[in-house]
């Protein structure tokens, strides 16, 4: 009875977003359920020319995003800027949530995913795609470890934190090992699709450019999400934190865009820049918005200090970012025979569930579960801690 | 690390100027190997009709796997679902293909098939007849072509006989030997009286990018193992320093104590 | 109790054999047994057993690979003149048509309205005596000349032809008169051969083909020997309204007016005589007639043929030396289906001349060694009855140079239709669709409602046993034993490599078991299948067993390289006394065809390599490698009348209509439009063809050549238009 009304409560309390999440995820997995029955000819415009489509665009551009776990996890728990802390928690989640839903479309990609173990029981150590599908899983179940005192703290279950928090270290430095790997090997994957993809983006140094710009959007993600969250839970990470954060951002930018030139200059490839139509547009605007702005806002310690500017050049930074993964999966891709790929509704229907499903998801754990515990209620006065301005970066 | 591809042992030697259209090879291809109904391990390409009535062309080609040297599939494929084996034929284990469709991305001649319309579906490409080879067969295809279109046997054979043929007619032949270096060489050749991109074969590069891949994929463990001591070492140092400093900060304090103990006598 | 037949299937291959293994059991595996008695099949049952293709009647050689006694593949057998080790894309279909869900399996007799497809599966005792009784019916109160008989080419046909003149029918059907009358009465007349053999040797230079389709109206080793010519650099001229895929390899195609092919000879001829490049010696020692031949083409000069074919009179005249400079080892093919206009009688016999006047006799033609031959022993059987009645196809009376064995199909068709001199009542059919293979569709399904009794045998429910009253199933070509085939100095064996599905009989047997019934027992010497074929070996002195597992057996060798012909003179005929005596021209003379009013198109057919006639297109793997059926039409004229690729037209002759869709190709000339043959099927118990393409059979006037009584199949003159 009081149970009852407890849920009740619990369900006019929740914010009206996360029903409509909800029913977007129902939707998208039932027409996923549908794929499974009649396989992807039906449900997908998937064709021998295109074999891939928006799933993989969104895999990689996801795990890209993603990849502020790990570059938070190394500055952290590596590089020890212990203020950054704080911003670990809602990150990690992120990563985590991203992860799943990328295993999750895999799983609906895979043709005969009623054997994925062949992944591990009959490994092919040549393939990229190898790699990336080792290392993903393996890093999952590392996020799940690193999130696991959030979800223990409350728990019968508290005994473990200390183990835990033990072997933290360890873990991490593991974990940053095998995100590094497959945030390349993401790229290394086209390398030999070379046939199909555009001089502009292919190339052999692909795995290093999606490494660096995977640095640059996993940041963003931070300073974007804590932006976000500070509007929507009332919780966020200081403003000195994420100032802090984001004055790494020129420095990797600047850093991919000399070798991303570089590698045009030096493979003679720089006329291209001009003379291949949209393929040039695509480029320059992954160059523009993606890059050359975000550049120029982080330079500005007021931006760094402003909530909405970081916000508006993070966006920007991620933009550019899953612009470049959909051209290298997707808009580069030569057409065979006339043949070009649209997705079908359906495609969409199911991405967009999955999508939805982590965001219903994450909005719960956020509810239920401490994850802003260190951040800081930002109505309540700056509590100060030791070394605080010992080793501040950037100003 | 980078294996040395060998000379495939048996090799087609594909011969445009006859292909009639027929479709023989494909029916044979289809029964031989039961393939199913709703896909095909080798088809034709063809210039369709060209010119301008009554002075009209048109060639076609059978066109199967490559058989690849250096097989960009098999260096792509997630698991080892395609091998290519010491005669150089490269085959698919349709028990162990868990259907990530990145073959058909990275086969640079678009070869491998897929069963698009299955629940639990298989890619669907040629083996050479491996079991007929095994049986002292041709392969089905070759065996049957009524005008000899599809020759067969030993990789060096149709090499010379390709070299020979365009040699000796040049008048008819365009001066290439398709397959001989595309994607690195194939043990399917093609010869023609058209340039092949009017055929419609893709045109591809002389090195297989299968080489550059592996560069990279097998290289990754070693600089995983390198990144696990750096960042290993990078925790450490830092680690220590920081510990040094809060100790020089504690014993200066203990002296300035002692010091203003000292003046007080 | 009536079954329905239009039910829809697919063959998934093992599925498919595992059946047929299925009802195979009901029977006594005899074939595995006689095959692993002979070695050919392993304790399993697996192996390779060699035997003859049908799909076509080119009649490969094929070693069929059977698997626990389910043939899963079929190669061409490399000891057979004409495989030699490939088989064309229907010969590697062939076990779909086998295995066919379609296929026809248990004796079958008409319960609804004729064309209802309602039947009721009965006993073969039950169809049997049914189908006695009724032909003994007709016998005795019309005579046996109103029982019809009609089949086409195939291997136990003599056993037909036995079955009916034992009854007593002087009339005979076949599908000659619509396929190559023309050609072969030339031949007899010119060089009283029906068809001398063509030689592809290395040497041969030059080769002129007047609509023979080499590359898609495959003949596999013919087709492969053009190829092999056209490698070593000869030169081929090729003649026909369509660009063929044959047009594709030839040196030069020539889009003739259709019709005209006449014309373009008689040129040749005046060329070569005119210019005096003909082979005096051979001419002078070989052929009579020369004089009048020379008098009646020294009128058609490549300029009057210019106009007429639309081929500039220097290219003929450039062909006609270029023809002559390579005898004798130049051939001007004869073709197969000359079955084009009412002038191709005359069209055939300049071919033939043309042959002669560059004397490649036993170069590039000989006489070939035929399907009789006197070295196989033959089954004992009484004489005949005399027949007194005069033939409703009205050969001879009014094809005085028609052989009897060719006949007049369509007059046949129409005699019964017109009920004179007589009314027939009954069709006998066996192995032919003349629903689909007449001209004039509708005129024939009339014909068959003036019968009282149609039985039909065949392996499918083919349009005509669609409108039967009774279908006998017969075993597939795989399933069975049939007469000795002789090709050169081997006579080859068909035996069955699977044992026969359902209840299948062969024809030997169903012919042997109908003359019994009869009371004609005495003309079917044989016990069974087997028993024939051994009494064909006798005077070989081997048995059935001793060439099991080779598929043949040798022949004493028929001296070739004559030259005598069976012509009254003894020799090449370039003149035909014969001929003039009943009233024809003794050389070939111009006779315009017909053409096709404004706005109107020539109809014109032709094969396609992946189907044969009207009885492969249900066969599943050839529907998934064929082409869709289309109408072509020139794409200056679409673009004209706002036609586009794919768009649904409306084809009408004046004694049909279809619908079908649109081929716009630059590969027809702009007076003529081309539908595939072959579709159109009526029958819905084939389940995967109905339904498919429009049937030319329906649009087909019905034009007989007064000489050879071939149908003219191009003379349709048709209208087209968008819908
Ligand atoms: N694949 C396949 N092969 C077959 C058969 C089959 O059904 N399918 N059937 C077999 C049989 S029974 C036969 S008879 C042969 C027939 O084989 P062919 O003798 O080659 O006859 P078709 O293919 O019927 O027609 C050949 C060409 O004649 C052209 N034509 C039409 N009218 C004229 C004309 O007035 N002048 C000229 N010069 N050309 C004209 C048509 O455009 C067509 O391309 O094929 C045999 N082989
Ligand atoms: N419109 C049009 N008419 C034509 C032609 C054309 O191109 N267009 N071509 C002409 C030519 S060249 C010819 S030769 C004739 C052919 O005319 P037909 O001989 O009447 O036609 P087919 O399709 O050859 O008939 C063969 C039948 O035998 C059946 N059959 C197949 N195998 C077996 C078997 O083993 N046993 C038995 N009992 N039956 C079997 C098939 O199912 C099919 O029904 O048609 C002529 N008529
Ligand atoms: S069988 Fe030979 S001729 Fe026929 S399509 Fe195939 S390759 Fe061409
Ligand atoms: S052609 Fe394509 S499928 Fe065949 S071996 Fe080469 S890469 Fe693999
Ligand atoms: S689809 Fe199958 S064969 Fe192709 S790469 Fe993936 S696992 Fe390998
Ligand atoms: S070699 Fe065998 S599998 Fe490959 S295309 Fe030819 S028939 Fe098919
Ligand atoms: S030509 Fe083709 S269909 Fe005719 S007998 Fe030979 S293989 Fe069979
Ligand atoms: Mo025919």
């Amino acid at each position: 009875m009081t149970m009852l009304r407890k849920i009740r409560h619990e369900l006019n309390t929740m914010p009206k977003f996360v029903y409509i999440t909800a029913a977007l995820t129902v939707f998208g997995l039932s027409i996923a359920l549908y794929r499974m029955f009649v396989g992807l000819g039906a449900t997908t415009n998937l064709s021998k020319e295109f074999p891939w489509g928006i799933w993989i665009s969104f895999d990689l551009a996801t795990v890209a995003l993603s990849g502020g776990a790990f570059t938070l996890a190394a500055l952290v728990y590596v590089f020890q800027f212990e203020d950054l802390h704080p911003a670990t928690r809602p990150t990690v989640l992120a990563g985590l949530l991203g992860y799943s839903s990328v295993m999750v479309i895999l799983l609906f990609d895979l043709g005969r995913w009623d054997r994925f173990y062949n992944v591990f029981l009959h490994p092919n150590v040549s393939s990229a795609l190898l790699e990336v599908s080792w290392c993903i899983t393996a890093y999952t179940l590392i996020l799940v470890y690193e999130l696991s005192p959030v979800l223990l703290q409350n728990s019968r279950l508290k005994c473990l934190l200390p183990i835990i928090k033990k072997y933290t270290v360890p873990i991490v430095i593991a974990g940053v090992t095998l995100s590094t790997m497959h945030q390349s090997s993401l790229g290394t994957m086209f390398i030999i699709m070379s046939p199909r993809l555009h001089p502009l983006w292919s190339s052999m140094l692909l795995p290093v450019f999606f490494l660096i710009s995977s640095f640059a959007s996993g940041i963003s993600l931070v300073v974007a999400g804590s932006s976000v969250s500070h509007w929507l839970f009332g919780r966020s990470l200081k403003i000195k934190t994420m100032a802090k954060l984001s004055w790494f951002i020129p420095w990797i930018l600047a850093f991919y865009l000399v070798i991303k030139f570089g590698e045009l200059v030096i493979a003679g490839e720089w006329d291209l820049l001009f003379s291949s139509g949209n393929y040039s547009l695509l480029f320059w605007a992954e160059i523009i918005f993606g890059v050359l702005i975000p550049i120029g806002m982080f330079a500005f310690r007021q931006v760094r200090f402003s909530r909405t500017a970081s916000l508006i050049g993070a966006l920007f930074i991620m933009g550019g970012t899953v612009l470049n993964r959909f051209d290298v999966t997707w808009f580069s891709i030569a057409s065979v025979n006339g043949e070009v790929y649209t997705p079908h509704w359906m495609e969409i229907a199911i991405l967009v569930g999955v999508a939805a499903g982590v965001v219903t998801v994450y909005s719960l754990i956020a509810r239920y579960f401490p994850v802003y515990e260190e951040t800081e209620p930002h109505q309540l006065p700056v509590e100060v801690r030791p070394f605080e301005n010992s080793h501040a970066a950037g100003d | 690390m980078t294996h040395q591809p060998n000379n495939p042992r048996y090799g087609f030697l594909i011969d445009a100027s006859y292909c009639i259209d027929c479709r023989s090879c494909m029916v044979a291809c289809s029964v031989e190997n039961n393939v199913p109904m709703d896909s095909t391990r080798i088809w034709i390409k063809e210039t369709g009709i060209t010119g301008t009535y009554p002075d009209l062309k048109r060639f076609t080609a059978p066109f199967h796997c490559m058989h690849c040297k250096d097989p960009s599939c098999v260096s792509a494929c997630t698991v080892s679902a395609l091998t290519r084996n010491d005669d150089g034929i490269v085959s698919y284990n349709q028990d162990i293909c868990i259907g990530c469709r990145y073959c058909v991305y990275a086969c640079p001649f678009g070869v491998p098939n897929y069963q698009w319309d299955e629940p639990l579906p298989l890619v669907i490409k040629c083996d050479m007849c491996f079991a007929r080879l095994g049986e002292g067969q041709q392969p089905a295809c070759a065996a049957t072509c009524p005008t000899g279109a599809i020759q067969f046997g030993r990789y060096e054979d149709m090499l010379a006989e390709a070299h020979r043929k365009i040699n000796e007619r040049p008048d008819k032949y365009v001066q290439h030997i398709y397959g001989e270096e595309e994607n690195g060489g194939t043990a399917t050749l093609y010869i023609s009286p058209v340039p092949f991109e009017e055929l419609g074969f893709p045109i591809a590069g002389t090195t297989s990018p299968a080489y550059s891949n592996r560069l990279v994929t097998e290289g990754t463990p070693m600089v995983a193992g390198a990144m696990l001591v750096g960042l290993t070492g990078v925790y450490l140092t830092i680690k220590h320093l920081r510990e040094e400093a809060e100790c020089d900060r504690v014993e200066a304090a203990k002296e300035k104590a002692a010091q203003s103990a000292g003046e007080e006598q | 109790m009536s079954i329905d037949l239009s039910r829809r299937e697919f063959i998934q291959l093992g599925a498919a054999t595992a059946g047929a293994l299925a009802v195979g059991q009901l029977l006594p595996p005899m074939v595995v047994q006689a095959a692993q008695e002979a070695g050919m099949l392993n304790t399993s049952g697996d192996g390779t057993i060699p035997s003859m293709c049908e799909m076509c009647v080119w009649r490969c050689g094929l070693l069929a690979k059977v698997r626990d006694g389910r043939v899963v593949k079929l190669d061409g057998n490399p000891d057979h003149p004409h495989s030699r080790g490939h088989l064309c894309v229907r010969g590697q279909s062939g076990l779909f048509n086998t295995y066919d869900p379609d296929r026809v399996l248990h004796p079958l007799i008409r319960v609804g309205r004729r064309g209802e497809g309602r039947f009721r599966r009965v006993s073969w005792d039950e169809a049997l005596d049914y189908t006695a009784e009724r032909m003994l019916e007709i016998k005795q109160t019309y005579g046996p000349e109103a029982m019809v008989f009609s089949s086409t080419h195939n291997l136990s046909q003599v056993q037909f032809e036995n079955l009916l003149y034992a009854y007593g029918s002087p009339n005979y059907g076949t599908q000659r008169s619509l396929c190559f009358n023309a050609m072969i009465v030339a031949n007899l007349m010119t060089y009283g051969i029906e068809e001398p053999e063509r030689i592809y040797d290395d040497q041969l230079q030059y080769i002129i083909l007047t609509g023979r389709n080499l590359m898609e109206a495959v003949s596999t080793s013919e087709t492969g020997d053009l190829s092999a010519a056209i490698a070593r650099g000869a030169h081929v001229v090729y003649l026909d309204p369509r660009f063929t895929k044959t047009a594709a390899k030839a040196t030069e195609w020539l889009p003739i007016k259709p019709g005209t092919d006449l014309a373009f000879h008689l040129a040749l001829l005046n060329v070569i005589i005119g210019e005096d490049l003909y082979d005096h010696a051979f001419v002078t020692s070989y052929t009579v007639g020369f004089e009048q031949l020379a008098q009646e083409v020294a009128a058609y000069t490549p300029e009057w043929a210019a106009a007429i074919t639309e081929i500039d009179a220097d290219r003929i005249r450039r062909i006609a030396r270029e023809f002559a400079a390579a005898a004798p080892h130049a051939l001007a093919h004869n073709g197969w289906r000359t079955s084009n206009f009412i002038n191709s009688f005359q069209t055939q016999r300049a071919i033939t001349i043309l042959n002669a006047l560059i004397g490649n006799w036993n170069v590039t033609l000989r006489a070939g060694g035929g399907e009789a031959s006197g070295a196989l022993g033959t089954i004992p059987q009484p004489a005949y009855p005399r027949s007194s009645a005069q033939r409703l196809d009205h050969v001879p009376s009014r094809f005085p140079v028609v052989p009897l064995k060719l006949g007049v199909f369509q007059e046949l068709r129409d005699s019964i239709l017109s009920g004179e001199p007589y009314q027939a009542h009954g069709w006998f059919i066996a192995r032919q669709n003349p629903v689909m293979s007449l001209p004039d569709r509708a005129r024939t399904l009339q014909a068959f409602e003036k019968m009282d009794f149609i039985v039909t045998v065949d392996i499918l429910v083919n349009d005509t046993a669609w409108f039967s009253d009774v279908i006998l199933p017969e075993a597939s070509y795989l399933e069975r034993y049939d007469p000795l085939n002789v090709v050169g100095d081997r006579a080859y064996l068909r035996q069955p490599v699977i044992e026969p599905q359902g209840e299948a009989r062969s024809a030997l047997w169903i012919y042997k078991q109908l003359g019994e019934r009869l009371g004609l027992g005495d003309y079917f010497q044989y016990t069974d299948e087997q028993d024939y074929i051994n009494q064909q070996l006798a005077p070989l002195g081997v048995s059935l067993e001793d060439i099991r597992s080779q598929g043949y057996v040798d022949l004493p060798p028929s001296e070739a390289g004559g030259f005598e012909w069976n012509t009254p003179s003894g020799r090449i005929e370039l003149f035909s006394d014969t001929l003039a005596r009943v009233g024809f021209s003794g050389v070939p003379v111009w006779e315009p065809p017909p053409e096709p009013p404004q706005g109107e198109f020539y109809l014109l057919t032709g094969k396609v390599a992946q189907s044969t006639q009207f009885g492969t297109q249900n066969n599943q793997m050839l529907h998934k490698y064929a082409d869709e059926p289309r109408l072509w039409l020139n794409e200056g004229v679409a673009a004209d009348r706002g036609l586009v690729d794919g768009d649904w037209v409306e084809v009408s002759s004046e004694v049909g209509v279809g619908h079908i869709r649109l081929l716009v190709t630059p590969a027809i000339r702009p007076d003529c439009v081309y539908l595939t043959p072959g579709f159109g099927h009526l029958s819905r118990g084939l389940t995967t063809a109905f339904g498919l393409g429009a049937s030319d059979s329906a649009l087909h006037v019905t034009y007989t050549d007064p000489v050879s009584g071939s149908q003219a199949l191009s003379q349709t003159f048709v209208t087209v238009r968008k819908v």
